[in-house]
């Protein structure tokens, strides 16, 4: 019994914990003020189901859905191409919505409301990740190579230069660079790994609804990005564990489901209000968000 | 029959735009001085909704006095986050950005208190009945709904003249044109942002009423009417007061109108694509100063 409950918040750690990176990856290294990471969640969980529901074997679904949320996230980028700060945090806020509101909405894609039921677990030639343990050691080789990838991005050329772009765009465009293309790419990859992210959610709680695809559900991974430390990959790592795990003993005080839920968004508030007045830096964070 | 659905959706329009442009221009009021985007704002809003559900409908006080307990807590809550969070964040000299997640959290934090202090059921106030409409040239329109938009339009008359008339007013408009030079003839901006937090909550509250007497209220009608307030700010030009309440009354405008063509379903994603169309292609509105663009 404990032991598939602590598998349970291994795997939904392990999601997290590819959410959050591929957030790092826009927001801390490149400085993007990207609050719409949840609807290329969604697209990927989206994109992964339906197609799955259609038959289309699972390891093709899951690459269609990063190659899905990839082409998003360049779409948003083309599209908010002049705006900075608060603008692109208020575009991005819409575009999630826009996301939500066609899931919500396109019923007969969607199903709308009603969600769509009965995700199969997956299988990848012919090996069956149906129990929680396989599905483990499937989400953890997937953030192993998610981690390798984005590891090796931030510490490239390419990554000096996202950094570059967030210390200082303009210096960076004087140096030749074209800052807007590296901005695209970098929103893009982000997406593309919160996509495949969405799609071991998917998969994993084998149903999902446009209600799992919130802006309540950016607060917990913006709280890990923002405690763990901007651009901090190992930060990120740390705050996701403790972040998962500390609502989770809210359970054993014996608090109903119904009061767990907004207890939780309630600590991850305060978390967030606490580290931004008091170290903005978060805890293995070199740089702050301007 | 066709022009009598034009004037009902005229009249639907002007209802909706009316609360929205209550909302729209406290946040306006708020966004034009202190220069960040105070999410929060929705949740003053749904905040003083529940607590006339309270005081009203809970303990039973006298809807009057329950009317004005709602109006002064609502005013508190807006002090209190200016004064607990905005205020500390601006004394580090951080970013308008960190202020925008700060709100972005009071906003989850304060519709999470009320999920657990009210719960998720749907709640009524149920002070007015259901009344019988009065028809206006084809259309059905509510003597409630003539209160809003007649209590809307004198609120918003009266911020408009305290913006151009009173020292207070133009003091405002100073720290919103050049901080620094406002500072420099002896106008303490800390006190501006603070009696924008004031006169913009009593707004947010006086629009939680209005909502709670035509709508039923839900934990999440903050954000909602957030992301309306700020989608008619921006339209309008964000930090412009009247372009808030002209950019309020388009959204009205389009969304019912907009239901004309599209599934009922759509009518809120009207708002977040004209958000976004604005913020792509004129963010500065139609009233507004080119802000925050590439050339900044």
């Amino acid at each position: 019994m404990i032991e598939a409950y602590i598998i349970h918040l291994l795997i939904l750690i392990g999601i997290y914990v590819i959410l959050a990176i591929s957030l790092q990856l826009s927001l801390g290294f490149t400085g993007l003020l990207n609050l719409g990471h949840i609807a290329f969640f969604a697209i990927g969980a989206y994109t992964s189901a339906l197609l799955t529901l259609n038959g289309v074997p699972f390891l093709i679904a899951f690459i269609l859905a990063g190659i899905f949320a990839m082409a998003s996230g360049f779409l948003l980028s083309l599209l908010t191409k002049k705006l900075k700060g608060d603008y692109l945090a208020l575009a991005t806020i819409a575009f999630t919505y826009v996301v939500y509101s066609v899931a919500l909405n396109w019923t007969g894609l969607t199903r709308g409301p009603l969600g769509l039921p009965g995700i199969s677990r997956p299988s990848i030639f012919g090996i069956s990740f149906s129990s929680n343990l396989s599905f483990l050691i499937l989400t953890l080789v997937i953030l192993l190579i998610s981690y390798l990838v984005i590891k090796k991005i931030s510490t490239s050329p390419f990554g000096r230069v996202l950094e570059a772009i967030r210390d200082d765009e303009l210096a960076t465009k004087i140096l030749g660079k074209n800052t807007f293309k590296m901005k695209s790419y970098a929103l893009a990859i982000s997406a593309c790994f919160a996509g495949i992210s969405g799609s071991l959610y998917a998969h994993y709680i084998n149903y999902i609804d446009p209600s799992s695809f919130t802006l309540m559900q950016l607060i917990p991974i913006l709280v890990i990005v923002i405690v763990g430390g901007l651009a901090s990959l190992r930060g990120t790592i740390v705050a996701t564990v403790v972040l998962i795990l500390l609502p989770e003993a809210l359970r054993f005080v014996g608090m109903p489901s119904s009061i767990l839920g907004p207890m939780r968004q309630i600590i991850y508030a305060v978390i967030l209000l606490l580290i931004l007045l008091y170290r903005p830096k978060g805890f293995y964070g070199e740089v702050e968000l301007e | 029959m066709s022009m009598n659905i034009f004037v009902q959706l005229l009249i639907n329009s002007l209802i909706a735009g009316a609360i929205y442009s209550l909302v729209a221009s406290g946040f306006s009021l708020i966004y034009a001085t202190s220069k960040f985007i105070h999410f929060a704002h929705g949740a003053t809003v749904a905040f003083s909704s529940y607590i006339l559900y309270f005081f009203f409908s809970m303990v039973g006080l006298n809807f009057g006095f329950s009317v004005i307990l709602s109006i002064i807590f609502a005013v508190l809550l807006g002090l209190a986050m200016n004064l607990f969070v905005f205020k500390q964040l601006r004394r580090k000299k951080t970013s308008s950005v960190i202020l925008l997640i700060a709100s972005f959290a009071l906003m989850i934090l304060l519709e999470s208190l009320i999920l657990l202090l009210f719960g998720a059921d749907v709640k009524t106030i149920g002070y007015i009945k259901v009344q019988k409409g009065l028809e206006v040239f084809g259309g059905i329109i509510t003597p409630l709904q003539i209160v809003i938009i007649v209590t809307s339009i004198v609120l918003l008359t009266a911020l408009f003249v305290f913006m151009k008339k009173t020292k207070l007013g133009k003091a405002m408009r100073a720290v919103s044109d050049n901080k620094d030079v406002a500072e420099i003839i002896g106008i303490s901006s800390e006190k501006i942002y603070s009696w924008a937090f004031v006169i913009g909550s009593a707004i947010a509250g006086i629009a939680g009423i209005l909502i709670s007497l035509e709508q039923n209220l839900t934990t999440t009608m903050g954000t909602g009417l957030m992301i309306k307030g700020f989608t008619g700010a921006i339209i309008g030009g964000i930090g412009s007061v009247p372009g808030a309440i002209l950019g309020s009354f388009l959204l009205g405008l389009a969304e019912n109108f907009g239901i004309w063509f599209l599934p009922s379903g759509y009518k809120d994603a009207i708002a977040f694509v004209l958000l976004f169309i604005f913020l792509l292609f004129r963010h500065q509105g139609i009233l507004g100063i080119k802000k925050g663009g590439e050339n900044e």
